[in-house]
Formats: structure tokens, C-alpha cells, sequence
């Protein structure tokens, strides 16, 4: 008896020093007598992630008691952030892209008190307060997306930037026909599901929100959308593939190489957004990349620039160093850092107080007063319809699926996702 | 002596309660399996019961609340076509695998079974890849069958053919899968046979041979039978080991493109994580779970039927 | 069956190369991969031109591969001893008293073997969650006895019943010993081939293991290297020759180990199989 006792002791105490071992290499930092924060940003490409990790190794420096672990899960954001929002246990500093509200916002500390707040811009305060003033995350940026462009290569084929879809449409060909098929027209790193879901993401808002007379904003809130509305843009997409328009390799082509094409002026458009332009023109100063907001599909309507969320910073409720997260977003407000932020990911910063020179600033001066539209899966879609979107967009291009299928299982997801 | 002593404790043991089984003879140690079974139950057993009960439900996975559905679940996943499409898949991947694997197995263990120079380094060659993490080959394999610069299209470029996105191509990336992962594990196959073979007595060839038997003739009627609780392993090994496929898919397709080359596991882990679908995520699994209890029963049975017959 | 002409010898041999040939290319292709400067897309079946070792350096750093290395290096020492412990333990009791409980109980373990481990994965989660052992290497030490566990009693169990014979046990409990100390003694020394087997099947796959870390150990500071590779080949899929430095280091511990214990790998797996 006293032997199996023995054991069982032993045996218990194995697993308590494990745990403790396990832990430590978990939580590890606090004995250092210093903080440290642990932050997850949505940065996916090298540039982007660049400059934040800049921005952190300043701050540290700048405050050495706090140590910041930054982690830039790149495409795997949003599943490892569901996993830690199941697990209740989001890091101190976490980026809502775009889900501030929606699917985050139980998890976020009300920032509204904090000083840059009176600087914030008017057209990001209803996107990150709720109804009850709560205000959920800071934002480094802006989104303002729409299509960028080699714009080396079409001026050099003389085509001008489209308008409307069916003007983008003519583009792709005059790029295939210019280029004698050597230059892509519409390239897409398909083997990530994102990239299809960008296309039909950006383009379902000029397709059924802009337009007053094709306005189904109402319908999609309320449930009663006729999804066969959808079917245009898959439609569109399989017609590029099948006049040869998109790259023929666009379901395993990697999102991280479409800078580096880009720069070989091997492809002419795409839907990346922000650093690309920046990326490109370093890997080959002669290349000049352009943005165009979306084109426009109706008749008699105006392009749109796609805003809102892009990179944020939220500070956890459970967070047990909220005044050093919060110190960390107060140096984000710092008009330099600010700047350099919104600089170094080539996007609009979100503060009025700061003057940032973007790459592509003549691009927005350009279409200055163009409508700036919310994300149409944030505003008009249940969480959880991105990769669905991203999905049946890769099915349709490998043939298992027809446009009106894409709108079947859309609608399918829609209504489940509804419901949940 | 000490049994002498022992007698009389024993049977006025017997005749008391069940709870006196205690005596050392009869007694189960059940204290010496304890902590394994609490392991197996709180990782296992618990989980996959719970797992069942979650089938019930619409839970999106990191929600509070959610409701329970009855068979709502069920219902979705019989008339789902992705539901044929990945049991499919999971199909070839376990039977193809195993098919594939036992043929090219036996084959290199036949080869090898004679006393060749190369055959301790042809040997090491060949079961490498099976100490070699399945994702670290998926990436290997990655390299040779990429469109960009993949090693198969350097050889078409240089016959003047077009390169071939073989990965992106959902008719065709199945069996790529499958011939990663046959190549992964042929070594295990072919080091259970060469066992096999080489216990396999001489003197039966050798009265075959007086007997003037062909070589076809003295592999069908000695061979194979006396190789067959090899083939049961290994059969039955590869079968469970091909169903539960995963790492190479993430690593080659990552199910792609769309769900063409998902296997049963890597659509549960895409449900649950990327579509919120965790009520859904937790039917497709008890579907796993029966497909592989009745698969590897079946090949258990009709294997192990195959072996007493010989 | 070695009744061959010189002949015969010769084609068999020369066959036996083209295949072996035809199983390095793809170790080929990773090594010369791995030793390209990143930017050079030479094809892959290229020499390359100059052995580039910067590399593996960068690849090592920002895959963060030394800390993935410890990782995994604990969970599976960790994960192999206690399963031999606990295993080995349970085996001897279920295959030496065959009680009606321990009937049950062994069929309990058996009847695991099926059960696909996502199946149990998204409960499983939960649980973890709530047990607060989230990103810690118990969490997956456990998880992988788990998984083992059941293969583990049943190769021990076997081996146990069809080899060790009863008469060492009783002499030693006649001299006095318990239970545990006739276990420890006596049966567990002559256990070392099946020891070394359990060791081997489930270190090598302790250490690749990508589906279960991926879940539990998505927190950089406890990746195994399955994991911080995937994350790797993810942020670098336009620069190969980076990924396969970090595939190559990575594979090369188990690479290394089994070359040099080769004999208990391949013998191992012969014998067990040839068991039964």
C-alpha cells in the first residue's frame, strides 16, 4: 500500500512539474521584473511587418521596462484569433481588421478616453464606436482599396485607368493584346482563398450597393436578398479565365509573389493593396505602381474606393497591463510615429492631426472626392462569409463549380451564418 | 511452502463478497493502469463523446451560446455534396496509399531479399522518409511539382512542352497526395515484408523446386500465403494511417483549390477554424470515426480470415 | 532463394540503384535548394554554384528554429518516458491478470486505436481551454500519451504475455517482493526490445506530429518545429530556397539519430511485425 502511495505521489508531482515547466515558457518575461505585452497584428506582407516591427523596437527602446512580443500570423490571423477568442485569451494588443464591432467587440477595452480620441477621423469614429460611445479599437490606417496597376506598362501600352468594368475589361484584353500574352492582365496569388475573396468583396459593392437603382443594402441586412444578383461577378471572373486574362497558375500562385512579378512587369493588374506599391518600386525603382478605386458596374455610376479598418490595435479586456498597452497605442498617436506608420504601409493614416506622404498620395489627390464605401462582408455579411467567398471563387476557377452554384453556396453560408 | 499457506486464505476468500477480490491473486492492479486510463479518458474518450454531443448543436466554435438542432446536422451533411467529395478523397487516400504502398513494399522486398551489395543502403534510402515529418515532404514534394520552378516542369520546359500546375488541378492533386505519401511510408511495408519473406523457410522452395513449380506458381501457393499476417500489418496499418491523412494535404494543396483535395481531417479542422462551423466540424467527425472503425474492422476481419486459411 | 547467376546479380543490383536513385531526388532537390542564394531560380535540378550557407543562418533566426527545437525536444522526451512508464505499467497489469475488469479495460484501449484524433479535437479544445493548459507543453505531452498510450500497452502487452514467463515472477514474490518491485526488477529490464520499439515509433512520431501542435501550440514561444515551419513556408512561399534551409535543419536530428541507431529502427519493426 505505502508503495502505491508512493507512486501515485510521484507520479502527481512528475505531471505539477511539468505544468510549471510548461508555464514558465508560456508566460515567461514577468520574473524580469519588467512588463510585457504581447501583441498580434494582421502586417501580412515584408513590408508592412518591417515597419511595425520598427515602431516596437523604438517604443522598447524608449521605454525599457516594457517588452513587447509582436507576432504577424499573416494569413493564419483570423483562425488563431478565433482559437484565442474561444480560449478567452486574446493577446494584450490584437488588430481587429475590420471586425472591431462585430466579432470582437466582447473582447475589447473602451479606448474613448484616451487623448487622440478628439483627433480621431470622422469617417472612422462610426466604424469603431458602438451605440453606446464604446470605443473599441485605434486605428493605424485606413483602408482605401480599390485595384493597383503596373503603371509603367499601361502607359507605355496607352491604356488609360478604367472606369467602369466593362472599361477593365477592355484593358485586360489590350494588355494581353499589347503584351503579345507575355504580360498578365489580371493576376491573382489564388492559392490563398483571400485573394478571390478580395475580388468579389470590392466588386460586390459597386455591384449591389452604389447604385441607387441596384441597391440591395436593405435586402441584405434584413435577410430577404435574392442572391442570383451575385452571379454577375463569378460570371466575370470565369470570363477572364477563359479569354486567358488571368494568370494561368492563379490557384497556386503565392500572394508573396505578386510584388516581385510586379516589378519583373510581369503582370499589369491585381487587387493588392497599400505596400505593394512601395515593395515593387524597391525591388525596381523604374516600376511606378498606380490604384484605381473599384469600377463601377452600372450604368451612369461612379467608382468607389473601399475604406474602413485596416490595421488596428485593440487592447484586451482581460488584458493584465492595460496602462502599458495603452501607453503603446498613445506612441502610435505620436504625429512622427504616426506618420511613419501610415508612410511605411502606404495607406491614409486615421488621425487629423497628422500629415503623412503616401505613395500613393497622387493617386488619391487624383480621385479626391470619390466615395469611400465600407467593406460590403463587414457592413452587409454574417462573420464568417470571407472564406466561403474566397473559396467558391477557387472552385469556380477549377471547374467544380458554375456562377450560379458561387451563389448557391453563398447564399447557403449567408443564411447558416445568420442564424448561429 | 507458500502455496501450503495460502490454500486456506483462498477459499474463505471465496466465499466472502465480490469487494474481497482484493487478495493478491485475483486482484486487477487496476492501481498500475490508472493514470494511463485517466490519460486516454480525459484526451480521448471524453472529448469524442463530447464530440458527439456538439454534432447536435450550431455552435460556431468560440461562442457562449448556441442550440441544439436535433439531427439538423446530419441532415446537412448527408445532402452536402462536399460530403461525398471529401469521403471520397479520404477513400482513395487510405485505400489508394495502401494499395500502392503494399505493391511497390512487396516488390522492393523481394528484390532486396537476395544478398546484394546495395542492399543495406538501398534499404536506408528507401525507409528514410518515413523518420521525416509528412509535412517537411509535402514541402519537398512541393518543390518538385510547383508550377513556378518546380522540378516536373524544368523537364517539360526542356522537351518544349508547357508546364503543368498539377497542384492546382483538382483531377490530378489527389493522386499527387497519394504518391507523396505512398513514397513517404513504402519503406515500413517494404521492411515488414522483407521480414516476412526472410522467415519463410528455404526447404519449402526447395521441395517446390524438386517439384519442378515455376517462379509465379511457388510465389502464389508459398509466398503469399505464409507472408499473410505481414500483409494483414501492413493492410491494415496503411489502411488507418491513409484515412487519417493530414500533414501532407496542408502541405501540398492545403485542401485546395477550394475543397477538391480535402481529406475528412483537414475539412473538419477548415470548419472549424475558417467557417465557424463547429456543430457541423464535430457530425463530419463521428462520419470519420464510423468510416474508419468499419474500414479498418472489415480489412481486420477479412485479412486476418485470409491468414487462417493459409 | 540465392541461387543467382552472376547475371542475375548484376540486373537486380542495377535495379536496386535506379530505384534508390529514383528515392534521392527529392533529398536532392531539398539540399540543393537549401544551398541557393535567395533570388536564385535556377531550376532544381541545378548544382548549385556556390554553396550558400546564409541561408540556414536566416532561416534559423527568423523561423526561430532554436526555440522550435527545444520545444519539440521536450515534449517528446517527456511525452516517450511517460509513456513508457505508465504504458508499460498498464500493459503488465492487463496482460498478467486477466480479470473481467481488465478485459474491459484492455478492449477500452484497443477500441481508441480507431478513433481519429480530430474527431476529438474540437471537444477536446474546450476542455483545454477551460483546464487552463492552453500553449503550455503539458498539454501536449498528455496529448500525445494519450495517443499513444494504446499502442503502446498493446505492443507491451503482447510482448509480455507471449515472452516473459510467469516462473520469474513468482520466484521473485516468493523471495518477497511487491507487486511493484517484481514489475520494476524483474519484467521491466527484459522489456528493452519492445521498449526500444515504443521509444522509436512514437519519438519519430512525437516529433513530426504538425496536426495536434498546430491546434495547441500556435503561441510562438512553445511552436514545435512542425509548426513554426508551416508558419515559415507560409510567410516565405516565394522564397524556397529559405524554407528548404529550415526544412532541411529541421529534419535533420531525427535524420541523424536514426542513421546512427539504423539496426533498432529497421529490427525493431521486423520483429515486432513477425510477432504479430
Amino acid at each position: 500500500m505505502k508503495k502505491r502511495v508512493t507512486l501515485s505521489v510521484l507520479s502527481l508531482s512528475a505531471v505539477m512539474a511539468l505544468s510549471a515547466c510548461g508555464n514558465n515558457s508560456a508566460d515567461g518575461g514577468e520574473s524580469g521584473g519588467g512588463v510585457k505585452l504581447t501583441m498580434m497584428s494582421t502586417a501580412t506582407t515584408k513590408a508592412d511587418q518591417q515597419i511595425y516591427k520598427e515602431i516596437v523596437a523604438d517604443f522598447e527602446k524608449a521605454n525599457p521596462e516594457i517588452d513587447i512580443e509582436d507576432t504577424y500570423p499573416g494569413d493564419g490571423y483570423e483562425d488563431l484569433a478565433r482559437v484565442k477568442m474561444a480560449a478567452d485569451d486574446m493577446p494584450d494588443l490584437f488588430d481587429t481588421h475590420g471586425w472591431a464591432k462585430s466579432r470582437y467587440g466582447e473582447y475589447t477595452e473602451d479606448l474613448s478616453d484616451m487623448d487622440w480620441v478628439k483627433n480621431l477621423d470622422e469617417a472612422m469614429k462610426p466604424i469603431l464606436t458602438d451605440d453606446k460611445g464604446k470605443l473599441h479599437a485605434y486605428p493605424v490606417n485606413q483602408a482605401l482599396d480599390g485595384m493597383s496597376y503596373n503603371k509603367t506598362l499601361l502607359d507605355e501600352y496607352g491604356i488609360k485607368p478604367p472606369k467602369t468594368f466593362d472599361e477593365l475589361m477592355a484593358a485586360l484584353e489590350e494588355v494581353k493584346k499589347k503584351s503579345k500574352g507575355e504580360v498578365v492582365p489580371f493576376w491573382l496569388g489564388g492559392s490563398d482563398k483571400s485573394q478571390f475573396g478580395q475580388y468579389f468583396d470590392e466588386f460586390a459593392t459597386t455591384l449591389l450597393i452604389t447604385d441607387k437603382e441596384n441597391s440591395h443594402g436593405e435586402a441584405l441586412l434584413d435577410g430577404s436578398f435574392d442572391w442570383s444578383n451575385y452571379t454577375y461577378l463569378p460570371e466575370k471572373l470565369k470570363e477572364m479565365n477563359d479569354k486567358g486574362l488571368l494568370n494561368k497558375d492563379v490557384l497556386t500562385a503565392q500572394v508573396t509573389q505578386g510584388a516581385e512579378l510586379m516589378a519583373q512587369n510581369k503582370i499589369a493588374f491585381t487587387m493588392l493593396n497599400g505596400s505593394v506599391g512601395r515593395e515593387v518600386s524597391e525591388l525596381n525603382p523604374e516600376v511606378q505602381v498606380g490604384t484605381i478605386p473599384v469600377p463601377a458596374i452600372h450604368e451612369g455610376d461612379s467608382p468607389s474606393w473601399i475604406g474602413g479598418e485596416r490595421h488596428t490595435f485593440a487592447v484586451s479586456k482581460n488584458s493584465e497591463h492595460k496602462e502599458e498597452a495603452k501607453q503603446f497605442i498613445e506612441y502610435l498617436t505620436q504625429p512622427e510615429v504616426a506618420k511613419k506608420l501610415a508612410e511605411g504601409t502606404s495607406l491614409p493614416d486615421a488621425l487629423t492631426n497628422v500629415e503623412a506622404d503616401n505613395y500613393f498620395a497622387e493617386f488619391y489627390k487624383e480621385y479626391e472626392g470619390t466615395q469611400i464605401q465600407p467593406y460590403f462582408d463587414r457592413v452587409y455579411l454574417p462573420s464568417g462569409m470571407w472564406d466561403p467567398m474566397g473559396a467558391t471563387g477557387q472552385e469556380l476557377i477549377a471547374g467544380t463549380m458554375k456562377p450560379d452554384e458561387v451563389s448557391e453556396k453563398m447564399e447557403q453560408e449567408y443564411k447558416r451564418l445568420r442564424a448561429e | 511452502m507458500a502455496e501450503l499457506t495460502k490454500a486456506p486464505e483462498k477459499t474463505s476468500m471465496k466465499t466472502k463478497s465480490a469487494k474481497w477480490k482484493r487478495s493478491r491473486r485475483e486482484s486487477s492492479l487496476w492501481w498500475m493502469y490508472l493514470p494511463s486510463v485517466l490519460i486516454v479518458v480525459l484526451f480521448i474518450v471524453y472529448p469524442f463523446l463530447d464530440g458527439i454531443r456538439i454534432s447536435f448543436t450550431n455552435w460556431n466554435g468560440f461562442s457562449q451560446t448556441y442550440d441544439y438542432i436535433g439531427l439538423d446536422q446530419y441532415k446537412r451533411m448527408f445532402a452536402d455534396p462536399d460530403t461525398w467529395l471529401v469521403v471520397k478523397n479520404t477513400l482513395l487516400y487510405g485505400i489508394g496509399s495502401t494499395i500502392l504502398q503494399n505493391i511497390a513494399g512487396l516488390g522492393y522486398a523481394l528484390l532486396l531479399n537476395h544478398n546484394l551489395k546495395v542492399r543495406s543502403f538501398t534499404r536506408t534510402i528507401i525507409y528514410l522518409p518515413v523518420i521525416i515529418s509528412p509535412l517537411i515532404m509535402g514541402y519537398i514534394w512541393y518543390f518538385f511539382f510547383a508550377f513556378q520552378g518546380g522540378a516536373l516542369n524544368d523537364i517539360f520546359l526542356l522537351f518544349g512542352k508547357e508546364p503543368i500546375n498539377a497542384l492546382g488541378n483538382p483531377a490530378v492533386n489527389p493522386y499527387i497526395i497519394v504518391f507523396v505519401n505512398t513514397f513517404q511510408f513504402v519503406g515500413i511495408a517494404m521492411i515488414i515484408y522483407l521480414a516476412g519473406l526472410q522467415s519463410i523457410s528455404k526447404d519449402y522452395y526447395e521441395a517446390a523446386n524438386i517439384d519442378g513449380a515455376t517462379g509465379w506458381q511457388k510465389f502464389k501457393n508459398i509466398t503469399i500465403p505464409l507472408l499473410m499476417p505481414s500483409i494483414t500489418i501492413n493492410m491494415v496499418l496503411n489502411i488507418i494511417g491513409g484515412l487519417k491523412l493530414f500533414d501532407v494535404i496542408v502541405a501540398l494543396t492545403n485542401g485546395g483549390p477550394g475543397n477538391a483535395s480535402q481529406s475528412m481531417s483537414t475539412f473538419m479542422y477548415n470548419l472549424y477554424f475558417s467557417r465557424q462551423d463547429a456543430g457541423y466540424a464535430a457530425t463530419q467527425g463521428v462520419l470519420m470515426a464510423i468510416i474508419i472503425l468499419v474500414i479498418s474492422m472489415a480489412a481486420l476481419v477479412y485479412f486476418k480470415r485470409k491468414e487462417v486459411e493459409a | 532463394m540465392d541461387q543467382l547467376s552472376k547475371q542475375a546479380k548484376w540486373l537486380l543490383t542495377g535495379l536496386a540503384l535506379l530505384i534508390t536513385l529514383f528515392h534521392l531526388v527529392p533529398f536532392y532537390i531539398l539540399i540543393t535548394t537549401s544551398l541557393k542564394k535567395v533570388g536564385d531560380f535556377t531550376s532544381k535540378w541545378a548544382f548549385p554554384t556556390s554553396f550558400n550557407t546564409e541561408n540556414f543562418t536566416l532561416a534559423w533566426e527568423q523561423a526561430n528554429l532554436g526555440n522550435a527545437f527545444i520545444n519539440t525536444a521536450i515534449i517528446t522526451i517527456f511525452a516517450a518516458v511517460l509513456l513508457i512508464f505508465f504504458g508499460s505499467m498498464a500493459a503488465y497489469a492487463l496482460a498478467r491478470r486477466t480479470t473481467k475488469l481488465n478485459k474491459y479495460v484492455y478492449m477500452l484501449f484497443v477500441g481508441v486505436m480507431v478513433i481519429p484524433p480530430l474527431t476529438a479535437l474540437v471537444p477536446l479544445y474546450r476542455l483545454v481551454v477551460d483546464i487552463g493548459l492552453m500553449n503550455t507543453h503539458l498539454v501536449a505531452i498528455l496529448n500525445n500519451v494519450a495517443a499513444f498510450m494504446p499502442l503502446t500497452i498493446f505492443l507491451y502487452a503482447g510482448f509480455i504475455r507471449s515472452t516473459i514467463p510467469k516462473e520469474l515472477e513468482e520466484a521473485a514474490k516468493i523471495d518477497g517482493a511487491s507487486t511493484l518491485g517484481v514489475f520494476f526488477r524483474v519484467v521491466f529490464p527484459l522489456l528493452k526490445p519492445i521498449t526500444a520499439t515504443v521509444l522509436i515509433i512514437s519519438s519519430v512520431y512525437i516529433w513530426n506530429d504538425y496536426q495536434f501542435a498546430i491546434f495547441f501550440l500556435q503561441d510562438s514561444s512553445v511552436q514545435t518545429l512542425t509548426v513554426a515551419l508551416a508558419g515559415f513556408f507560409g510567410q516565405n512561399s516565394s522564397q524556397l530556397n529559405l524554407v528548404a534551409a529550415a526544412a532541411l535543419m529541421a529534419s535533420l536530428p531525427m535524420v541523424i539519430v536514426f542513421l546512427f541507431l539504423q539496426r533498432f529502427f529497421i529490427e525493431g519493426l521486423a520483429a515486432g511485425s513477425v510477432k504479430g
